[in-house]
């Protein structure tokens, strides 16, 4: 008995020592690209180039030399998350460029440079890579100031950038045209599913949720009506769970738009019930939209829909087996 | 006297004229459709009419089950000289007289500009969003959607006139940017266009001089004065900070000290305006970046000083 409370109290002791030290660590990021040396001096050798937001696990020691300060850092330059191994490099990098948990304002000034590198994504000719700093500078936000107002809405940028890079990969591939949602490789999920975690019942868990239903729609509808019927379904019903959400009202017209392409895959398959059921589903959820969602562009979309339904205006090509865009 | 008879003789022609010209249909269609010779799908196809298209109503039939209008239209919407007319299935017409015409007019300009976002999406769709945005104060000057549609068809112009000028050179006309203001003055959209006009204004390269971020700076900070309320009055506010934080490097290289001085803190108090006024956008954390790179000396702008 004294034997299993004296494991219990060293076990205790070494976890307490240890997680003191991991606060005691001052741990951060890169806010600009910088080189590393060898030694705190611009003239000695260069080991790597470090980019934005690569994950500073360590400042080990801080100098002056040349008029200026220089920080010992040991940075984790390369991951492979297939083969879950890391590459990690120590040296000298100007401490200017570091922004640590000791940082004044460190969450807002790591934020704002992810949300510049986002910026620099989107423009024509913007720096290469920058959508990738951004993913990295938006998790270290939230890896080294969890409790940061900030921490929630990086983690979610950060999962959405990961998210829209591998979907855009996705669809380079021969399997991304499989019908069904198994049969091709999807998303990876982990990120999202942290978002869940960390922030459950928030803006950016809903966002998650929704970004999530990619990986269950059909790569190609090849005409079948089975797949329209399962993804409306899947898009109500997270209208439904998700009614505070900002994409309630576009998850309600995807549901719609596709009730609105069945109409006409049934109609060409001679089931008019089915195909003046579908109609009904679409103008009730179109017109769902228009009540509920006066103030944004939803809602001239929606009666654009209910106007084409009225009018017959084909959704869904059956002949070349391919939505009318 | 004859003289001024005959001005009024004039007068009386082009009142006519106009009264004719008002008292005609027009309209747009939301899908592309064929122009037909005649009101048959089986006759012969004389142009593509594309989404957002200006149309003129001249009649109406029903053929074959399915109702038909005649329609007239420019044939080049660059060059008006010439116009076509032909047939049109009337599903996908829409006129000033549909039932919230503006709604689904605006409605399937949204979609198109959707499209146009997307990989891979429909061809020539960011010009059908422009010509339908085009059309809703053109056929609904009362609709509360008019003032965002012209503007956003401005804007859409404007963006592909700038795409355009890297490879043709020739230069985005203001004219359109200017109707906005001059229809919506004092409006959120007016302002919207007023920021997209200071691009004529900016430098093409600024070569590592000083003058094109000096001037460049105080038209934004004069934007962000002039229009507060403007949803771009940080965006204004942060490139003229920017561009401060920029003139630091460059005097520095120049080894004008002082001036450099003067830019960051310039730089340095625009920045905290930016964070005071702007607490809940995306603005304040880019200001505080930039303020803690003024601090640290870290270079924007050139190559970095060792």
């Amino acid at each position: 008995m004294l034997t299993w409370k004296r494991s219990a109290l060293a076990l205790w002791v070494a976890v307490a020592i240890a997680t003191a030290l991991a606060q005691e660590k001052e741990q951060g990021t890169l806010i600009s690209e910088v080189d590393m040396y060898v030694s705190p001096d611009t003239t000695s050798q260069k080991l790597a180039r470090a980019t934005r937001g690569r994950n500073v696990i360590l400042v080990m020691e801080r100098t002056n030399m040349g008029g200026r300060s220089w920080s010992h850092v040991l940075v984790v330059v390369d991951v492979d998350l297939e083969r879950q191994s890391e590459r990690q490099i120590s040296g000298w990098v100007p401490s200017s460029v570091v922004v640590t948990t000791a940082t004044p304002n460190g969450d807002q000034i790591i934020y704002g440079e992810a949300v510049d590198s986002e910026n620099q994504a989107q423009q024509r000719g913007g720096r290469r890579h920058a959508d990738e700093d951004a993913m990295r500078l938006y998790y270290r936000l939230y890896e080294y100031f969890p409790s940061s107002p900030l921490a929630g809405e990086a983690l979610w940028r950060a999962a959405d950038i990961r998210w829209q890079r591998e979907k855009a990969d996705t669809r380079l591939r021969p399997s991304s045209r499989e019908m069904d949602a198994s049969m091709r490789e999807g998303m990876d999920e982990t990120t999202m599913k942290l978002v869940h975690k960390k922030f459950p019942h928030t803006k950016w868990a809903d966002l998650a949720s929704y970004d999530l239903i990619d990986n269950k729609l059909c790569g190609s509808w090849r005409g079948e009506a089975k797949c329209p019927e399962k993804e409306s379904d899947m898009y109500e019903k997270y209208a439904r769970e998700h009614p505070q959400s900002p994409k309630a009202a576009e998850a309600l017209y995807n549901a719609a738009w596709r009730q609105a392409a069945l109409v006409d895959m049934y109609k060409a398959a001679h089931e008019n019930d089915k195909s003046e059921k579908a109609r009904k589903k679409s103008m009730e959820l179109a017109q769902e939209i228009a009540g509920h969602f006066a103030e944004s562009d939803w809602r001239p979309q929606a009666l654009e829909l209910i106007y084409a339904l009225q009018q017959g205006i084909p959704t869904y090509d059956v002949e070349n087996k391919k939505p009318i865009s | 006297m004859v003289k001024r008879g005959r001005q009024f003789g004039l007068a009386i022609v082009l009142a006519l004229a106009s009264a004719t010209c008002s008292a005609a249909e027009r309209g747009t269609v939301i899908r592309e459709a064929a122009l037909y010779g005649s009101a048959s799908a089986n006759s012969q196809k004389v142009a593509p009419v594309e989404r957002g298209r200006d149309l003129t109503v001249l009649e109406r039939s029903d053929s074959g089950g399915q109702p038909w209008v005649k329609i007239s239209m420019a044939a080049d919407e660059a060059r008006i000289s010439r116009e076509v007319t032909g047939w049109v299935p009337a599903q996908a017409l829409i006129t000033a007289s549909t039932a919230n015409g503006d709604q689904i007019v605006f409605g399937e300009a949204v979609s198109s500009e959707h499209q146009a976002e997307e990989r891979g999406g429909r061809k020539g769709a960011a010009e059908d969003a422009m010509r339908l945005y085009a059309r809703v104060p053109e056929l609904y000057p009362g609709s509360p959607l008019a003032a965002e549609a012209l503007w956003r068809s401005a804007d859409i112009r404007w963006q592909l006139a700038k795409a355009d000028f890297l490879r043709s050179g020739t230069q985005p006309e203001e004219k359109y940017l200017n109707a906005v203001i001059a229809k919506f003055p004092q409006s959120k959209q007016a302002e919207l266009a007023a920021y997209d006009l200071l691009e004529a204004k900016l430098c093409p390269e600024w070569r590592g001089l000083a003058e094109c971020p000096e001037k460049e700076s105080g038209l934004f900070e004069q934007y962000a004065r002039e229009h507060a309320q403007s949803p771009k009055a940080a965006e204004a506010l942060y490139n003229a900070a920017w561009r401060q934080a920029a003139l630091a490097d460059i005097y520095r290289i120049d080894n004008e000290m002082n001036k450099s001085e003067a830019a960051r803190k310039k730089a340095t108090a625009l920045a905290q305006q930016i964070a005071g006024q702007f607490a809940q956008s995306d603005w304040k954390p880019r200001a505080m970046d930039l303020t803690y790179k003024l601090e640290k000396k870290i270079p924007i702008y050139g190559q970095v000083i060792e």
